[in-house]
């Protein structure tokens, strides 16, 4: 993983031992500067390979060492190495590469150096020091000019093989970093791979580790811990779920009823038939935010409300958009623009809102509100449907922790179903 | 295709014999296109899917439309040799599974009776049979809920199904389906949910003329008793150490509609977990169904017990150390220390103090020696001051220096730390 030693393998002059207790001793350093990794770095099994460039990793759990790369390291650097490999292990850098090259068509080996490089940068920008020496050379996203703290599908959009990159054409993770089989490779029948449940026992572990005791990681591993087994969904996905199941629940939409007879009892004497009537949902979307959503959000979040209940049989007049002032601006055009009536602006507090979606005759099935939720809310469930589309505030996780660390934003109450609208992409 | 008389082009070889001929032709063909073969491949979710429906739980399968639910469902009708019933959920009406109400002579006398469709009444002629609810997410709310009482309370109409009729459902994941249902909370907790995805490489293979044939789980009657133990003590061993694990509702949006545990799943996860070891499944088979049955997280969290109990008790090797099989992986082999050092901790006797220093010998004479570092620090420090440092201790010197160099390179990265600031 580091330009050290481009030339050296392969070169038949003197094939140097490899140095175990050099290997042995930069795992046992890296297992007690970051304990939270011991388990996952003990249950990589080492495989002597001169054909590695420096040290990779396989989808079996496997780590594959150069001796010549051992002898040439020393023991603090290795260590780096060691963190840097289990990461790619643990983050499952060769499923997501195989997911990203499918969903966007990614082939050759090109795009799966981008991977790596993609790969790496996502580890490298917080794993180091704290006592972990940064290999010399490892890639971080500065050195493609790119922002710290971003995932690998999202550090594969930004960048080109070029110039700058030049000097990582080499640089080879294994098939554990992107997912491409390597010639040195053991393969899934090789002796002490890991099965795919044995993988995952092992990251079960590694996140208990760091979620029982949240001090000792960075946030990047906090955060990998969080998502390990729960990968944030995408927010269309969730919105829609909720919203359609709230317009298709009893009373609205398409449902089979007996207060008429069904058409096909003719076909059926003696027996009684339902009938399938419709009663399309009436949809009513409380715009509240306080200007800290960005227009694209709130509009594209907009838009995805008034698909989805066109989609569940809602017509465009079902529809109305209630608007609190700050958030006009964008409202109005959309709303011209899809034929939906736009109710007037209120004031900026969300009860309002509510209070005046509910006098409406006859009243809504479902009530969408999309709030950055630094409101209070109606102190009573109000007497229909509600899904809140919550976005986050435009700080992040991160910043928002470090500027008012006691500082706790009104959570949506209970009864109403919480989809938070965020960035699309997530791994998984 | 258009259709031409054969006398309007004369001259061409279209007689009408040949309408008939072409028929046989492409019979021909397609027989030629049936003709694939079979070759044996383990299936791990057909296997998780069989087991399921042996211990007769109700089992919802997700995956996207068209990936072979059908075909592993007449696989899996097949090999336990139940005649399979399909019925499409999203073509029919709730009175279909409700059953119909038909009008007698005298309802206030004799009540309206609800009949049940044929197929209900040749299934439970039969005795016996696979019911396949599919597209389960693409039907209306009321004909879903009428089918949920089917899958829950096994009555269609006033027909009471057999206990020998497994029941299996089909849906199609959230983002996927056209107007998405989801399992509520109190439903979602009656079923065992398994994720359905096709293999890559099976469906290429297959299209070229070979398709899977996967050698089914068979119980073994001999070790009954055995499995139910195992069962028990593993569900039982994990709860009473998280009792915060019996009971957790699902609470976020993103898990709704999926597996959660609770005593009834639980339940479900103890006969899974008997019928998964009598029928000697592999570790991927279990997982797939304990988490498919209590979530991911109490399920990875049985596993990982399940994975403890597999370990050799630390009793058994202080007491024969010369003999002592330690697992290969390393992170196992670590744990095993560790607990030889506990057991030392909680006892302390000089037999047992020694029999602990030859297993670490042991460990490093047949692996890793960096693992053997911590055990062996902690080791030391139960030292009572009557007693004499074994012999074997000379060999772990090798750990000793492993320990100082790590211990260097620790100091340098620390100063070369601090110089950058």
């Amino acid at each position: 993983m580091t330009p050290r030693t481009p030339g050296t393998p392969g070169t038949p002059a003197a094939p140097v031992p490899l140095d175990l207790d050099k290997l042995f001793a930069a795992r046992l350093h890296a297992a007690r500067v970051r304990p939270y990794l011991a388990t996952a770095l003990f249950a990589l099994h080492t495989v002597e390979s001169r054909r590695v460039p420096t040290m990779a990793v396989d989808r079996h759990w496997r780590c594959y060492v150069s001796p010549a790369f051992v002898a040439a390291t020393p023991v603090e650097e290795l260590a780096g190495v060691w963190v840097h490999e289990i990461s790619h292990l643990l983050r499952d850098h060769h499923g997501r590469g195989d997911r990203v090259a499918r969903e966007r068509g990614l082939t050759g080996p090109g795009e799966r150096l981008r991977m790596n490089i993609a790969a790496d940068c996502e580890i490298n920008d917080d794993v180091f020091g704290e006592g972990l020496a940064r290999p010399e050379g490892a890639v971080r996203p500065q050195t493609l000019g790119l922002p710290a703290g971003e995932l690998m599908e999202d550090y594969l959009r930004q960048f080109r093989l070029g110039r700058h990159t030049e000097s990582m054409a080499w640089l080879d993770c294994g098939s554990g970093a992107d997912g491409l089989e390597r010639e040195w490779d053991l393969g899934p029948d090789g002796a002490h791979g890991l099965s795919a449940q044995e993988q995952d026992a092992v990251r079960f572990r590694v996140a208990q580790g760091i979620t029982g005791r949240p001090g000792d990681a960075p946030q990047g591993w906090q955060r990998w811990a969080e998502e390990a087994f729960h990968p944030p969904q995408a927010w269309r996905e969730l919105l829609g779920a909720a919203i359609r199941s709230a317009a298709s629940g009893p009373g609205t939409g398409q449902d089979y009823t007996y207060g008429r007879p069904s058409r096909r009892s003719a076909g059926v004497p003696g027996a009684v038939l339902p009938s399938l009537r419709r009663r399309p949902p009436r949809v009513t979307v409380i715009i509240d935010t306080s200007g800290s959503v960005s227009d694209a959000e709130l509009g594209s979040a907009l838009l995805e409300v008034a698909a989805i209940s066109r989609s569940v049989g809602g017509r465009r007049d079902l529809v109305s958009v209630l608007s609190c002032d700050a958030a006009a601006g964008i409202a109005h055009p959309l709303c011209r623009a899809e034929g939906i009536p736009l109710v007037g602006g209120g004031g900026t507090d969300l009860r309002s809102g509510f209070a005046r979606a509910l006098r409406a005759r006859p009243r809504p099935d479902v009530v969408v509100a999309l709030t950055d939720g630094q409101t209070p809310w109606p102190a009573a469930r109000p007497a229909c449907r509600t899904v809140v589309g919550l976005f986050p505030r435009q700080h992040t996780r991160r910043s928002w922790r470090e500027d008012d660390p006691d500082y706790v934003p009104d959570s949506p109450p209970a009864w109403a179903r919480t989809v938070v609208i965020g960035s699309s992409s997530g791994p998984g | 295709m258009p259709v031409h008389a054969p006398f309007a082009t004369p001259g061409t070889s279209a007689e009408p014999v040949d309408a008939h001929r072409q028929l046989d032709v492409a019979a021909e063909l397609l027989a030629l296109l049936r003709d694939t073969g079979t070759e044996p491949r383990p299936d791990a979710q057909l296997e998780a899917l069989t087991l399921a429906v042996a211990a007769d739980l109700p089992v919802i399968l997700w995956g996207e439309p068209g990936i072979g639910k059908t075909a592993a469902l007449t696989q899996l009708a097949a090999s336990l040799d139940l005649p399979l019933t399909t019925v499409i959920a999203s073509v029919h009406e709730p009175s279909d599974f409700s059953g119909l109400p038909i009008v007698g002579d005298d309802p206030a006398e004799q009540g309206v009776p609800m009949a049940p469709p044929d197929w209900a009444v040749r299934l439970v002629r039969a005795g016996r049979g696979l019911l396949f609810l599919d597209e389960l997410s693409t039907a209306a709310p009321a004909v879903q809920a009428a089918l949920l009482r089917l899958v829950l309370e096994r009555r269609i109409g006033s027909l009471q199904l057999p206990p020998e009729v497994r029941i299996v459902a089909a849906a199609n994941p959230r983002s996927s389906a056209a107007d998405g249902w989801e399992l509520s909370p109190p439903l979602a907790n009656r079923f065992v949910h398994l994720q359905w995805a096709h293999d890559h490489e099976v469906v290429v293979r297959g299209l070229g003329g070979t398709w899977p044939r996967a050698t089914l789980p068979r119980l073994s009657p001999g070790g009954l008793p055995q499995a139910v133990d195992f069962a028990r003590r593993a569900v039982c061993g994990l709860l009473s150490a998280r009792p915060a694990l019996v009971h957790r509702l699902p609470s976020n949006e993103a898990r709704r509609g999926g597996p959660w545990p609770s005593p009834r799943t639980w339940d479900m996860t103890l006969s899974l977990i008997a019928f998964a070891t009598a029928a000697g499944s592999s570790r991927d088979v279990l997982s797939a169904l304990v988490r498919g049955t209590v979530g991911d997280g109490p399920g990875l969290e049985l596993l990982a017990s399940l994975d403890r109990m597999d370990l050799p008790d630390p009793e058994t090797l202080l007491a024969d150390p010369a003999r002592a099989a330690l697992p290969e992986r390393g992170d196992l082999r670590q744990a095993v220390l560790d607990g030889v050092v506990a057991a030392v901790r909680n006892r302390p006797t000089r037999p047992r103090w020694d029999a602990a220093w030859e297993l670490l010998v042991r460990a490093l004479e047949t692996g890793a020696p960096d693992l053997v570092v911590v055990p062996a620090t902690t080791l030391a420090s139960l030292r009572q001051d009557d007693w004499d440092v074994p012999a074997s201790i000379e060999k772990l010197a090798g750990v000793v220096s492993l320990s100082r160099r790590a211990d260097r390179a620790a100091a340098r990265t620390a100063s070369a730390e601090q110089a950058r600031r």
